[in-house]
């Protein structure tokens, strides 16, 4: 121990919950908080929702006031970029400014937008950061065209908010159906039917061959040679680790390796969040996750795990998503399914259904129905399809 | 007519919506905790905020789980 402490790289929901976890467990020593951003810690979820349509305030998503820093004597630097590691002798270095020692170095960069070379024009539009929230909420006036490329969550979400705001939205996506790769084209296609019935047209099956126009976008062209056009353009392709400045520093690209506890392969050095390709027990192998659930979880494992403590298996994954009113919940590993038993009324927005993979439960999907989860997430728990990759795991 | 709050921590992955809705009835540590009473209907609107659907709400007098 140098008294150097813990430092902590990126501000997101890991950081915040390896810090809380920290003190909670009576860790006295120092503990600093490395942001690129200039926001102190926040919850980003409500950036494609609530703060997004503008009846959340910007300040409701701190995690904590400022004060509670100083309680708890968590230093803050904000506005402060990593540059690049030296496990060796323990040091950060940062773009500005002297080197950071650490006793324990807690890697949270988390993920970045993946940009799409033809769309750097002054309208195209990403939405990661507050920053980004704040810039497209601006653009998103009653009447405009919004395009959105890419019907993941992000772009369903950012959908279902501009409708809200009186948008004209069209999706383009490049699948067949939306999601089919995490839910299949039978519960993708339910998702076009939802935006289709709320007034936004869905393009799938679409290729992007490029945009017109000079600094702005005017209109989008498709593979098929239609253009679209357009006043805006929200590109939501999912997101790639931010790991860069990671780079010659011992760790792998493509994100930070780490076990079920945060450890990576080198000494005193933990990750967490969407940075990492986490250890799945379940699979035996490891694999991004790039839920809020796994995020939150993994930050106080690795802090359990730098005070020598065991934060025990993960939990299943899950994530949610809110859109025109209506909450959609998910458990388990959909996207290794290969059928899917729907039960209930998906025309009337209110279903579930059973993800299955050779005649073994891999997910559970509610739609409308939260009261389901708890029986889903108990079938997904017991049914445990990858028991046989656990034995050969652990042997 | 009074409701319980249970909080499931195995579930709960520390969202801090009840807390949101209800602080004087949750507060959050490694993951919710209930610390008081509430109104039955601020209580059940937390428990339906919860993404993880970690918050069942029980009747105290009949025992019967009202939600989820």
């Amino acid at each position: 121990m140098t008294g150097n402490g813990v430092v902590m790289v990126g501000g997101g929901l890991a950081a915040q919950r390896a810090a809380e976890t920290l003190r909670r467990r009576g860790y006295e020593g120092r503990v600093r908080i490395v942001c690129a951003e200039s926001e102190a810690p926040y919850d980003r979820p409500p950036l494609s929702k609530e703060v997004l349509a503008g009846s959340a305030a910007e300040e409701s998503v701190a995690f904590r006031d400022l004060k509670w820093y100083e309680d708890h004597e968590i230093e803050l630097l904000l506005g402060t970029r990593a540059a690049g590691l030296d496990p060796a002798r323990h040091r950060l270095r940062l773009e500005s400014g002297p080197d950071l020692g650490y006793d324990s170095l807690l890697i949270a960069t988390g993920g970045v937008a993946r940009s799409l070379p033809f769309l750097d024009h002054e309208n195209v539009h990403a939405l990661r950061t507050l920053e980004d929230a704040r810039r497209l909420r601006a653009a998103l006036l009653p009447g405009a065209r919004l395009a959105i490329v890419g019907a993941g969550f992000i772009g369903q979400e950012v959908a279902a908010t501009a409708r809200g705001l009186g948008v004209e939205v069209t999706i383009v996506e490049a699948l067949e159906t939306p999601l089919e790769r995490i839910l299949g084209s039978r519960l993708g296609g339910w998702f076009a039917d939802l935006h289709a019935e709320e007034g936004v047209e869905v393009l799938t099956g679409a290729s992007l061959a490029g945009a017109r126009g000079g600094d702005r976008v005017v209109e989008l062209v498709l593979g098929d040679g239609r253009s679209l056009p357009c006043d805006l353009v929200l590109v939501g392709v999912g997101t790639a680790t931010a790991t860069d400045w990671l780079a010659g520093s011992g760790f792998g690209e493509g994100g930070v390796r780490v076990d079920t506890c945060g450890r990576t392969t080198v000494p005193d050095v933990f990750a967490a969040g969407d940075a990492t390709l986490p250890f799945d027990p379940r699979h035996g192998c490891h694999s991004r996750t790039e839920h809020w659930g796994a995020a939150a979880w993994q930050g106080a494992a690795a802090a359990r795990a730098m005070l020598g403590e065991y934060a025990g298996t993960p939990p299943l994954p899950s994530f949610w998503s809110d859109q025109y009113g209506l909450r959609i919940q998910c458990v388990g590993h959909p996207h290794l399914a290969d059928s899917a038993v729907i039960e209930g009324s998906p025309a009337d927005r209110d279903f579930e259904a059973v993800l299955i993979r050779n005649g073994v439960p891999v997910a559970g999907l509610a739609v409308g129905r939260p009261r389901a989860i708890p029986a889903l997430r108990d079938l997904i728990e017991t049914s445990d399809p990858f028991a046989s990759n656990r034995k050969e795991a652990v042997r | 007519m009074t409701y319980l709050p249970v909080v499931d921590p195995n579930s709960c992955a520390g969202h801090g919506d009840c807390v949101d809705i209800a602080p004087d009835v949750f507060t959050l540590d490694d993951v919710a905790v209930v610390i008081g009473t509430g109104p039955p209907d601020l209580i059940l609107k937390a428990a339906e905020a919860c993404p993880a659907v970690a918050i069942a709400v029980v009747d105290e007098e009949s025992g019967e789980t009202i939600y989820p």
